[in-house]
């Protein structure tokens, strides 16, 4: 083991002489912080990329946060009329909420507001886009199985809020396309069976629009839905915590250890690191890609409609399942039964309820009540990446038909044939990416046991004494008498080429990600010499070492 | 991988070792095992070592630069939107305050990540789980002991009448707030979704026996001379008094009626009962239509004049116009309404539109009490 | 080419210069005559040709001297353009023809000014509707054959002078009511039933924009004075060419059609980007 240079060793005085050792002793005197604090800063991270999707999540929220506090002090929720008289000409004079007209004024007459604003909207975007990118890391990777089936059942509360959340905020301008979308909200409310009317007055304070939907959602928006998401992912992260990290199965890897590295000061500097790369990536989009341009789009107006009218993207499946719904309509006994509600309600009702109950549906189906620390490759559970296909092609049939205005207008398709192509994919897509998925899981799961036993292809060709043509390949490990490799399938890559041949050691996933790591010749000089000279140090004191 | 010890080293023992070594013991206390650690660069002061700090430094130089540069941009650049025609160097400023924004907040990161990789040690630590795994038997017995004994202290399960009557009170602690909240947001719809603004009113509009005439937006009355064949308009109810959603005529949500005048030759195929709701009744030329969808409550206003189709834009339901805007594509399952049309000849001598009553349906989008 | 030249001889028009260069471009000709050859009317075919294309080369010669032409000039000048390039669909007296064009009369100047300046017409294919293309005419010979068709007819005629009103809100609101349900708040365009499309607005100027609400071209509704007053017209033309011509406050306008190319940018640009950069921070160096 190389270690930094070596103190002398003194004797340490119980008395802390340092200013920082005696702030660290006034604060222990009191808390006994100690121990809990090393255990904290000892935490083991794994450091496999994919573990960093939630991360980004985690930044956004934070970014949200700190740039939605800085709007609410120049935002003003209030839907009273006043007549436009800022600094964007095209306004004018034109008889606006109050809430249009302070988005406006943010953007026209706050210096730097509309930056702000912008990083806002794309945060907020993000946030949602790495809450689905994480969800699916955990459903493909099996991190959902027991023990944490809880922390899966938070982060689909926390999607499902956000989604409202992030509604809520595009609501705010008031503006004619988040108008129109709140309009499509309200029937969507009058759509549900017997309480429809009752909620959507509830909710609008009598007959669409009203005048208080806007506070209301402000205030939803502002304090009660991100007050309730920020309890969510500190239970989320204290979960996290106290569960620790699943890990890829790897050699030296046990269901009963994490490994990684420690949270100070590698991690802590990987993933401050990585807030401020999240934050900037944000502020680079909301400088430089203009989001939500409420000046164009004009004040909100019952009778005014824009063409192309999408809410954002969380929200386009929705509108995708909305506009390829049949005009199929319940009437019985004087009541009606809009088709609106199946799409809508019900079907994201059932997308929720199947995500929730899935990690529970698979222990009894697989009789696998045992806790799981190490993940698995998507290509050992077949059924479930397949399911995870399937899901992912409903999901995108339903986005891109969200979009289905625009794809017929920029390529010149019928918008009828769009809609009649969405409903047709919808039945046939999510079942056909069942089956491609599955073939290829297993012969991919089949290539892995081949290598496994005849060793990987070195593209050495020999001609055998009776004239045969054979490919050489090298073993992965020790060999029967048949020639065959006695190693089993361990859950982990395996390599196929040779070019990848020493991935099962240890130090594979300690070295090289994109390629093999090389010493330079003199620095591994130098290094051999020291590990000489420390091995033998260490006859004289028993260390850790690896 | 090396032996694992549960025993934290004495003072003495600890007080032996280097700081490094103490750090690896203490993990080690904790269950976390130092399995492999080494300097990136165990010869200080290489060509490398001092090319990994520069890169490192030069992240944070950029960070601090693009930071100052924001500073200056912030202040220096007009920010004030102009007209076109005139300069258009505002366009610059969103753009600039990102980018260098960006700049400062991705260098800042990259040069911390830089850092980590760079110049900490490489480090494989594994952590023993054990401390969450399970728990242990004594410690279940124990813990369901506390709680059973707990509750008996309590005498609950014997004193059924404090469990009944908290649990009364329990359940008024929860719905209050529930009452106070809901009741006091809870509005009755009522009949208010099936009327709109368009109801004859004889003491508002005694000219037009109560009917109320058709406006544009800015309250000029409409007349079938405005529109040449194969026109639209958006028309409203002409009333000024606020209606029970506290909007007037123009500005309710359930108001917009989409006034269409046919092609010579579109002849329409009326709805029952409102076959004489368009102008004139006999053959009409001019249709009113609620331009509420009746599907999601979009204006359903994209008209196709010579194919007499209404597409909504929202949801792409088409109506064919002369079919009575009765849905033929899409999700929509309903007409539109329609509105009856009248005519009165107005102070100056011209045709003005009015309804002859409000529409037969509800308008909108559909909900339960619809029949 | 000496056919065409014998046949504008004939006509009556002296090429101002050999101008085989200013003629339009020939997959524009063979276009129409796979069209014209759909239609069987083949003879038709072979004079329209030859003719349209002196024609071209005798008009684009004299547009120079078109301000001295008189009103009874331009207006024969445009029935030799009108009988070279529109009759075989719209008609000897511009009455239409069944199943190949509808009647002009009564459309007026506006409507050919609309169509022909938008390229439009003349008709390159059958279909759902005519997209905008480069127009096959100068702005001389759209006057000559819309005083034409306004002469015999009436109607609209071509709008004259400033089309824009100091008033560009007022614009805005009309323009958000009556025209932003097809055309989109931006102006983008949208598709209608079946495979229609409603143009973008893009490369539309003042007289296109003015002239299309007034005459209602294709299943565009119609914008009569009455409805909508000239002034209020010039309005929303105010607006509309004001929005295009302004800048973005905010970066790039990813092409202004809102939340469709928002999505795209967060995947892409946002998340695509991120997981590039969780890559290079998971990745090992030594």
């Amino acid at each position: 083991m190389t270690s930094t240079p070596t103190a002398p060793l003194t004797r340490r005085d119980t008395k802390p002489r340092t200013p920082q050792g005696k702030a660290a002793k006034w604060f222990d005197d009191r808390l006994v912080l100690a121990r809990p604090l090393r255990v904290q800063l000892n935490k083991v991270f794994p450091d496999h990329w994919s573990f960093m999707m939630g991360e980004i999540a985690l930044y956004s929220f934070i970014i949200l946060l700190l740039t939605g506090t800085y709007l609410t002090f120049f935002f003003d929720p209030s839907m009273a009329d006043v007549v436009y008289h800022g600094r964007y000409v095209p306004m004018q004079g034109v008889t606006m909420s109050r809430a249009y007209a302070s988005t406006l004024n943010i953007s026209f007459d706050v210096r730097g507001g509309l930056v702000i604003r912008q990083i806002h909207h794309w945060s907020a975007l993000m946030f949602l886009a790495a809450m689905l990118v994480h969800m699916f890391r955990v459903f493909f990777t099996g991190a959902f199985r027991k023990p944490r089936e809880l922390n899966w059942l938070i982060g689909l509360g926390i999607i499902g809020l956000s989604i409202i959340e992030g509604f809520a905020g595009y609501s705010l301008p008031d503006d004619l396309l988040s108008g129109t979308g709140l309009r499509i909200a309200d029937a969507i409310m009058l759509s549900i069976p017997i309480i429809g009317t009752w909620t959507s007055f509830l909710i609008f304070g009598g007959q669409f629009p009203g005048d208080v939907i806007i506070g209301r959602f402000y205030i939803a928006h502002v304090l009660l839905i991100p007050a309730i998401l920020a309890a969510l992912i500190g239970v989320h992260l204290a979960l996290l915590v106290r569960q620790k990290h699943t890990e890829f199965p790897s050699a030296g890897r046990t269901e009963k250890t994490v490994s990684g590295e420690r949270i100070f000061p590698t991690y802590a500097a990987k993933a401050g690191g990585f807030f401020f790369i999240v934050f900037g990536v944000t502020a680079a989009l909301g400088g430089l890609a203009q989001i939500n341009p409420v000046c164009l789009f004009g004040p909100y107006n019952p009778a005014q409609v824009s063409s192309g009218s999408q809410p954002d993207w969380y929200m386009m499946f929705l509108d995708g399942s909305t506009r390829l719904f049949p005009s199929w309509e319940i009437r019985l006994w004087g009541h009606t039964l809009p088709p609106l509600f199946w799409p809508t309600v019900v079907l994201p009702g059932i997308m929720f309820t199947l995500a929730a109950v899935y990690p529970f549906l698979e222990a009894k189906l697989t009789k696998d009540n045992a806790k799981h620390n190490l993940l698995q490759r998507p290509r050992d559970a077949p059924v479930r990446t397949s399911l995870g296909a399937m899901a992912i092609a409903f999901y995108l049939v339903l986005f891109l038909s969200g979009a289905n205005d625009l794809i017929a207008k920029n390529f010149d398709i019928s918008l009828n044939a769009m809609t009649w192509g969405g409903r047709i994919l919808l039945l046939v897509l999510p079942p056909l990416a069942y089956l491609v998925t599955y073939r290829v899981c297993l012969g991919l799961a089949r290539h892995d046991r081949e290598v496994l036993e005849h060793g990987v292809e070195t593209g050495i060709i020999k001609l055998l004494p009776n004239g045969e043509f054979i490919e050489v390949h090298q073993p992965l490990g020790p060999v029967d008498e048949h020639g065959h490799g006695t190693l089993a399938y361990a859950g982990t890559p395996v390599p196929k080429r040779m070019g990848q041949l020493g991935a099962m050691s240890p130090l594979r996933h300690v070295r090289g990600f994109f390629y093999p790591v090389k010493e330079k010749p003199e620095i591994q000089a130098l290094l051999d010499q020291l590990e000489a000279g420390e091995s033998e140090a260490e006859v004289e004191t028993p260390q850790l070492t690896d | 991988m090396s032996e694992r010890s549960e025993e934290t080293p004495t003072l003495d023992e600890l007080r032996e070792m280097t700081p490094e070594e103490q750090m690896i013991a203490g993990a080690a206390t904790d269950g976390v095992y130092v399995v492999h650690r080494r300097d990136r660069f165990p010869i200080p002061g290489t060509n490398a070592e001092k090319r990994a700090e520069r890169a490192v430094a030069l992240c944070f130089v950029i960070a601090a630069l693009a930071g100052v540069g924001f500073v200056v941009a912030f202040v220096a650049i007009p920010y004030q939107w102009h007209l076109p025609g005139t300069p258009q160097n505002f366009r610059f400023y969103t753009p600039a305050l990102g980018g260098l924004l960006a700049i400062m907040l991705i260098f800042m990161g990259v040069g911390l990540v830089l850092w980590a990789k760079l110049l900490m040690p490489e480090e494989e630590v594994v952590q023993d789980r054990h401390e969450h795994a399970a728990s242990s038997e004594e410690d279940i017995l124990m813990t369901e002991a506390t709680l059973s004994v707990g509750l008996a202290d309590t005498g609950l399960p014997r004193r059924s009448l404090i469990l009944r009557s908290l649990g009364l009170a329990g359940g008024a602690i929860a719905t209050v707030p529930l009452v106070a909240l809901v009741g006091g947001m809870l509005k009755k719809p009522g009949k208010q979704l099936f009327h709109t603004l368009y109801a004859p009113d004889a003491a508002t509009f005694p000219d037009t026996n109560g009917m109320v005439p058709l406006v544009y937006s800015d309250w000029r009355r409409v007349s079938p001379d405005d529109l040449l064949p194969g026109s639209i308009a958006t028309v409203f109810p002409g009333v000024r008094a606020l209606g029970p959603d506290g909007k007037d005529g123009v500005h309710s949500a359930s108001s917009p009626t989409l006034l269409i005048r046919l092609r010579p030759g579109q002849v329409v195929k009326p709805r029952k009962g409102q076959a004489d709701f368009g102008w004139p009744a006999e053959n009409p030329e001019f249709l009113a239509f609620s331009k509420i969808c009746t599907h999601a409550g979009c204006p359903a206003s994209l008209y196709e004049q010579q194919t007499t189709r209404l597409l909504c834009p929202c949801h792409q339901s088409q109506f064919e116009v002369l079919d009575d805007a009765k849905p033929v594509f899409g999700p929509a399952t309903r007409s539109l309404p329609k509105l009856p049309l009248g005519v009165d000849i107005g102070s100056d001598g011209r045709q003005y539109f009015h309804a002859r009553s409000d529409y037969k349906e509800a308008i909108g989008p559909a909900f339960w009490e619809r029949p | 080419m000496t056919e065409d030249f014998d046949v504008e001889g004939e006509l009556g028009f002296e090429p101002a210069v050999p101008a085989v260069p200013d003629l339009p471009p020939r997959p524009a000709r063979t276009k129409r005559r796979g069209l014209r050859r759909r239609l069987g009317a083949a003879a038709v075919l072979l004079v329209g040709l030859a003719s349209m294309g002196g024609a071209y080369a005798a008009f684009a010669g004299t547009s120079g001297a078109s301000g001295t032409t008189s009103g009874s000039d331009n207006i024969a000048a445009g029935k030799q353009l009108y009988e070279t390039s529109c009759i075989t669909c719209h008609g000897a007296n511009l009455q239409g023809v069944t199943d190949r064009g509808p009647s002009l009369l009564g459309v007026g100047g506006a409507a050919v000014y609309f169509q022909v300046s938008t390229g439009r017409m003349p008709l390159a294919g059958q279909g759902p509707d005519s997209e905008r293309k480069t127009a096959k005419f100068d702005e001389t010979q759209i006057d000559q054959i819309a005083a034409y068709v306004q002469s015999m007819g009436g109607g609209p005629s071509i709008p004259q002078g400033t089309l824009r009103d100091q008033d560009i809100a007022a614009g805005g609101e009309l323009f958000r009511l009556n025209c932003a349900s097809c055309h989109g708040t931006t102006g983008r365009g949208a598709p209608l039933s079946a495979g229609k499309l409603i143009p973008s607005l893009n490369n539309a100027s003042d007289k296109q924009i003015y002239s299309a609400m007034q005459t209602g071209p294709e299943d565009m509704p119609i914008f009569s004075d009455n409805q909508l007053t000239p002034q209020e017209k010039r309005e929303i033309v105010a607006y509309v060419q004001t929005l295009k011509a302004s800048k973005d406050p905010g970066g790039n306008g990813i092409a202004r059609i809102g939340p469709v190319s928002e999505a795209v940018v967060i995947w892409v640009g946002g998340i695509g980007v991120l997981m590039i950069a969780i890559l290079w921070i998971g990745a090992k160096t030594q």
